[in-house]
C-alpha cells in the first residue's frame, strides 16, 4: 500500500469521523439512533451544490450548508426527539427512518435524481507534493478540516461548561436535571450540532463523491457501524473507528477487492468479538 | 413565618401503585428534619416528588411560591438533592462533579477551595474520576457538589447506607458545619442515632401516609417507637 493510498483511506476516515462524531454525539444524549442521519449529510451535499450553482462561493457554502442543517437539527429536536423522549428506541429509530425517507424524496422533488457535480475551489482544486507523492489537495483540505474539528469538539466538550453538562448529561438525564441542568437546552445544543456535523461532512463530500439521492444511505450503514465500533454513544470512540475504518476500507480496496464491500461488516465483527461493548465501551 | 419547602398533600403512583398518599411536609429556614420510616414507606418518593419523579399531585413550594414542573427548577430555587445512592458521575473527575452543582446558576458562600476545606478526603483525589473513589469519599462528593449549588435547604436521603461507623461521624460533623452555615436539612434515615443528633423535629411516614411528627425527643417514647418500628 502505498502513501497516496493510506491519505485516501484518512480521507474516507475523515468524513466519517465528522458524521459519526455528531451521530453519536446524539445517541449519547437522546437515547436515539438517528437513522436520518445519512439524508442530513445529503441534504448538506445538496445545499452546497445549490450555493455553488447559483454562483457563489465554495467556502461560502462550507458556513451555510452547516448552519441549514443546525436549523433542521433543531427542528428535528422540538418536533420530534424532545416529544419522543419517554418512548422506546425501536419507535423513535422508526420516526427517524420515516424523517430519512421524506427527505430523501423531497430531495429528488426539488433537485431531481441526476448526480449533480459540485467543482472543489481552485485554491484546492490541483495537487500538493506529499513526500514525493502528487495528492489531490482537496482531499488534504478534508483531513485537515477533519481534524480540526475532532480538536475543537474534544476540546469544547472537555473545557467548556456546556462541554460538562453534555458530558454528564449523556451519562444519567435524571440525576442531571435534578442538579440543575437544563437537559431539554443541552439536548438542543447536541441535535444542532450534530445537524451541523452532519453538514459539513456533505459539503466536504460534495466534490469527493459528486451529488445524488441515494449518497446517504450508502453512508449511513458504514456511519453506523463505526459509532457501534467505536462503542455507542463515544465520541473519541467514533473518531477513532471512523478513522481504523477508512484505512481498513481503502487496504480492503486495494488488497481483496472483489470482497471489500464486506470490510465494514467483517470489522464489526472482529471489534465486537474481541470488545462487545466498541472500542471506548468498558470490557463486559 | 412562611416556611422555606412546604409539601402540600401531595400524591404519587408508580405503575397505577400509590406510594404517596396526601403527604404534607414543611421545613422552615436553617432547621433540620428527620424524614423516618421502614422501607417503602415512601421517605425517598416524597424527596424525589419534588422533582417530578414520579409526578405528583398536589402543591410544592419554596419561599410560598409553587414550584413549576421542570425538573431542574428546585435547584435554581435552592432546594439540592444528595439523591441515595450517591449518583456520582464515574466519568467526570472529583472536580468536574463538584462544579456541577453550579449548574442551578445560583451564587453564594460555597466555593471548590472550600468544600475541599470541609471535605479534605475529596482534596487529595481532586483529579480523579468518580468511579474511583470510597463509597465515603462518594457520599462526600455528593454533599459537596449539591452545596456547590448553593440550596436554603439540602435534601439527604440515606446518607450513611454503607458507611463504616468512623466515616458516618465524619459525616455528621460535616453536616453541623452546614447547619451552622444557615442551610436547612431534611435528613431521610434509617440511622435513628443520626437524625436524634442532628434534627429539631422528625416526620415518620407509613405506608405514604404521615404516621406521626414531633419534637426528635419523641422519639425516644415507646409509643412512638412502635408506631415507626425503628
Amino acid at each position: 500500500m502505498n502513501l497516496a493510498q493510506v491519505l485516501n483511506g484518512l480521507a474516507l476516515g475523515a468524513l466519517l469521523m465528522i458524521l459519526s462524531s455528531g451521530l453519536a454525539l446524539i445517541y449519547g444524549l437522546r437515547g436515539v439512533m438517528n437513522f436520518s442521519h445519512g439524508a442530513l449529510y445529503m441534504l448538506g451535499a445538496y445545499l452546497a451544490y445549490e450555493v455553488t450553482s447559483q454562483g457563489l462561493s465554495f467556502w461560502l457554502a462550507l458556513i451555510l450548508a452547516p448552519l441549514g442543517l443546525a436549523i433542521v437539527g433543531a427542528a428535528l429536536e422540538l418536533g420530534f426527539f424532545r416529544r419522543l423522549q419517554r418512548r422506546s428506541h425501536i419507535e423513535v429509530g422508526l420516526v427517524t427512518f420515516g424523517i430519512a425517507l421524506v427527505i430523501d424524496r423531497l430531495i429528488v422533488i426539488v433537485w431531481g435524481d441526476n448526480t449533480l457535480p459540485v467543482r472543489a475551489p481552485k485554491a484546492v482544486d490541483g495537487t500538493t507534493n506529499v513526500f514525493g507523492t502528487d495528492y489531490p489537495t482537496y482531499r488534504l483540505l478534508m483531513i485537515v478540516v477533519a481534524i480540526a474539528m475532532a480538536a475543537a469538539l474534544v476540546l469544547w466538550l472537555r473545557n467548556s461548561r456546556v462541554g460538562l453538562h453534555i458530558r454528564a448529561a449523556s451519562h444519567d438525564t435524571e440525576t442531571s436535571g435534578i442538579l440543575g441542568i437544563n437537559v431539554d437546552r443541552v439536548s438542543l445544543v447536541v441535535v444542532m450540532l450534530g445537524g451541523a456535523l452532519a453538514g459539513l461532512a456533505g459539503t466536504l463530500a460534495a466534490p469527493y463523491f459528486s451529488v445524488s439521492p441515494g449518497m446517504g444511505q450508502s453512508i449511513l450503514i458504514t456511519v453506523l457501524i463505526v459509532v457501534v465500533v467505536g462503542g455507542i454513544g463515544s465520541v473519541g470512540g467514533a473518531m477513532a473507528a471512523a478513522l481504523l475504518l477508512g484505512l481498513v476500507q481503502i487496504m480492503g480496496n486495494v488488497w481483496l477487492p472483489s470482497v471489500a464491500v464486506l470490510v465494514p461488516y467483517a470489522l464489526l465483527i472482529v471489534v465486537l468479538l474481541w470488545r462487545p461493548t466498541g472500542l471506548a465501551g468498558k470490557r463486559v | 413565618m412562611t416556611p422555606l419547602l412546604e409539601i402540600d398533600d401531595i400524591y404519587a403512583s408508580y405503575g397505577g401503585a400509590l406510594v404517596l398518599d396526601g403527604v404534607s411536609l414543611s421545613v422552615d429556614e436553617g432547621e433540620t428534619v428527620g424524614l423516618i420510616g421502614r422501607n417503602g414507606a415512601g421517605k425517598s418518593t416524597t424527596l424525589l416528588s419534588i422533582y417530578g419523579v414520579p409526578t405528583v399531585r398536589g402543591e410544592i413550594r419554596v419561599s410560598g411560591k409553587a414550584l413549576g414542573k421542570r425538573q431542574y427548577e428546585p435547584a435554581s430555587r435552592g432546594v439540592s438533592l444528595v439523591p441515595q445512592g450517591k449518583r456520582i458521575y464515574p466519568n467526570l473527575t472529583v472536580e468536574e462533579n463538584i462544579m456541577l452543582g453550579r449548574a442551578s446558576g445560583r451564587k453564594g458562600a460555597w466555593t471548590v477551595a472550600r468544600l475541599k476545606e470541609l471535605f479534605p478526603n475529596l482534596a487529595r483525589a481532586s483529579g480523579r474520576p468518580g468511579n474511583q473513589l470510597s463509597g465515603g469519599e462518594q457520599q462526600m462528593l455528593a454533599i459537596a457538589r449539591a452545596l456547590m449549588a448553593e440550596p436554603q435547604v439540602l435534601l439527604l436521603d440515606e446518607p450513611t447506607e454503607g458507611l463504616a461507623p468512623v466515616i458516618i461521624d465524619e459525616l455528621i460533623d460535616a453536616l453541623r458545619v452546614i447547619q451552622e452555615a444557615g442551610t436547612a436539612l431534611v435528613l431521610v434515615e434509617q440511622h435513628i442515632r443520626m437524625v436524634q443528633q442532628l434534627a429539631t423535629r422528625f416526620v415518620a411516614l407509613g405506608k405514604g401516609r404521615v404516621v406521626t411528627q414531633g419534637a426528635v425527643g419523641d422519639l425516644e417514647t415507646r409509643a412512638v417507637q412502635q408506631l415507626v418500628a425503628l
